[in-house]
C-alpha cells in the first residue's frame, strides 16, 4: 500500500504540486487583511518602493514636471473652491447654512508623487512617495488638479498605496450636483458607473457629479466626473448612468491628499466594507 | 532555497521595476504587459514544468508584496500559468520553443490565463461579465505580453534548428 502511494505520488507529483501551491495561494489571499500580511506587505513596499521612485526620478527627467508643482497644488485648491461656489449658486444659501455644509476646500492638501503603478483592468493601484511620516493615515482621500482620484489603502513610513477610481473594489457614494440625486460609483472594468437611477430622476448628459454628503469616506463636493451617458434597463425603470472622471486616472502623476480624518468608528465601518 | 532559483529572481529585480514603473506608460486603456510573467514562462521551458510552478509561486509572492495589491493574487495565477507552459516544456524542445515564433504563441496563451486569472482572483465585482474578463482581461493583455517575447525569438541563440 505504502509503495502504492509512493509510486502515486511520484507519478503526479506536478499535480500534487500544483494543488498545493494553488491551495496556498488562495489562503494568502484571504489573508490579506491579518496584521502580519499587512506587516510584511509595509516591509516589502517600503523597501522595494525605494527602488521604484529613483528609476521613477530618472524616468522623470524626460517629463520635467517639478517645477509645475506649486502651480498644480494652487490649481488643486482652486478647484476645490470653485466646485464649492458652484454649489452655492445652485442652492440657496440660507438652506445650505442650516445644513451646515462641510468645506472640502479647507483641508490642508499634502502634495505626492506617483512612482509605480499596478495596472490591470480592474486592480488601479498607485504607490506614492508619501507616507506615514508625512502624516498620511488609511482612508484619506486622494485628488489631482482635475478631480477626485482614489482613496489611501495602505500607508507604510513613506510611501503609501492608493487605491485608484479605476479599481473594481472601491465604492463612492456620489451625488449629481445640479439634482441632488444620490448613488453609488463603480467601476465595471470598463467605465464608472452610477446603477440603478430611477428613470423619472432628473438626470442629463454633462451634469457634474461630486462626492456625497452621505460618503464619510470622502469630504463632500469633491468633483469625481461627468454624465457621459444614461442607459435605462429593459422595464426602462432603471437607468444605468457612466461617469467620465474629470481626473486622467491612468496618466496621473503629481497627486495631493486631503489631510482629513474621518470619524474613526464609521470609517472602520467603510473600509471594512470595501475590503 | 536552490542556488537554480537565484538568477531569476535576479532578473526579476529589474523586471519588476520596470513592471512598476515604465509599463504603465505603454499601457493601453489600462491593458498593459506582464514582463515578469514573460520571465517566468522563459525558465519554464528552460528547466521543466515543476520547476517553473514554484518559480511562478516564489516570483508572484515576491510582485504581489511590492505591487501594493492582493497578496496571493499573482502568486495564484503565475503558479496555474507557469504550470501550464510547461506542457510545452521538453528536453529536446528547449531551442524550438525558444527560438521560434512558437514561443509568441505559449506566450499568447499562457499569458491570456495568467491574466484571467488575475482579474478572476482580484476582483471582488460581481457585475464584470465573463465574456469581459476573458477579452479585455485574459486575451488583449495575453497578446500584448506575447509581443514582449520577440526579443527573446530573435535574441536566443538558433543552435540546431
Amino acid at each position: 500500500m505504502r509503495k502504492f502511494l509512493r509510486r502515486f505520488v511520484s507519478d503526479y507529483k506536478e499535480y500534487f504540486l500544483l494543488i498545493i501551491l494553488s491551495i496556498i495561494s488562495l489562503s494568502i489571499l484571504a489573508q490579506n487583511e491579518k496584521p502580519a500580511a499587512k506587516h510584511l506587505k509595509s516591509i516589502a513596499l517600503g523597501n522595494f518602493a525605494l527602488l521604484n521612485e529613483i528609476t521613477n526620478s530618472f524616468v522623470s527627467i524626460f517629463k520635467s514636471d517639478e517645477s509645475r508643482d506649486d502651480l498644480r497644488n494652487e490649481n488643486a485648491h482652486l478647484m476645490l473652491e470653485l466646485n464649492r461656489l458652484q454649489k452655492y449658486r445652485a442652492e440657496n444659501e440660507e438652506l445650505r447654512s442650516m445644513i451646515a455644509f462641510k468645506d472640502t476646500s479647507m483641508y490642508p492638501l499634502i502634495p505626492a508623487k506617483i512612482i509605480s503603478k499596478l495596472i490591470t483592468k480592474t486592480q488601479g493601484n498607485y504607490i506614492v512617495n508619501k507616507g506615514f511620516n508625512y502624516e498620511i493615515r488609511k482612508g484619506m482621500p486622494v485628488i489631482n488638479d482635475k478631480g477626485l482620484i482614489g482613496l489611501i489603502m495602505d500607508v507604510t513610513e513613506n510611501y503609501s498605496v492608493v487605491q485608484n477610481l479605476y479599481n473594481s473594489n472601491l465604492s463612492i457614494a456620489v451625488t449629481i450636483q445640479r439634482t441632488n440625486v444620490d448613488g453609488i460609483l463603480n467601476y465595471d472594468g470598463n467605465n464608472l458607473i452610477i446603477k440603478d437611477i430611477p428613470t423619472t430622476y432628473d438626470v442629463q448628459i454633462g451634469d457634474v457629479i461630486e462626492t456625497s454628503d452621505f460618503s464619510s469616506l470622502f469630504p463632500p463636493s469633491i468633483p469625481v466626473g461627468k454624465v457621459l451617458k444614461k442607459e435605462s434597463n429593459v422595464l426602462g425603470l432603471l437607468h444605468t448612468v457612466t461617469v467620465m472622471p474629470f481626473a486622467d486616472i491612468s496618466a496621473a502623476n503629481n497627486l495631493f491628499i486631503i489631510k482629513i480624518i474621518p470619524s474613526k468608528q464609521i470609517n472602520q465601518l467603510e473600509m471594512n466594507l470595501i475590503k | 532555497m536552490k542556488i537554480q532559483y537565484i538568477k531569476p529572481i535576479l532578473f526579476f529585480i529589474p523586471l519588476a521595476v520596470i513592471q512598476l514603473v515604465i509599463v504603465p506608460l505603454i499601457s493601453i486603456s489600462n491593458i498593459a504587459p506582464n514582463l515578469v510573467f514573460v520571465l517566468i514562462a522563459y525558465f519554464t521551458l528552460r528547466r521543466g514544468q515543476i520547476y517553473g510552478t514554484i518559480l511562478g509561486f516564489i516570483l508572484g509572492f515576491l510582485l504581489d508584496i511590492i505591487s501594493g495589491g492582493l497578496i496571493g493574487a499573482y502568486m495564484f495565477s503565475f503558479t496555474i500559468s507557469a504550470f501550464i507552459v510547461g506542457y510545452f516544456y521538453g528536453e529536446n524542445k528547449i531551442d524550438i520553443n525558444l527560438s521560434t515564433y512558437f514561443l509568441l504563441f505559449i506566450l499568447f496563451i499562457c499569458g491570456s490565463i495568467n491574466s484571467f486569472l488575475f482579474a478572476v482572483v482580484s476582483s471582488s465585482n460581481s457585475n464584470l461579465s465573463l465574456f469581459f474578463m476573458m477579452l479585455e482581461e485574459g486575451i488583449l493583455p495575453g497578446f500584448y505580453t506575447a509581443l514582449f517575447g520577440l526579443p527573446i525569438v530573435i535574441f536566443h541563440p538558433k543552435e540546431g534548428i
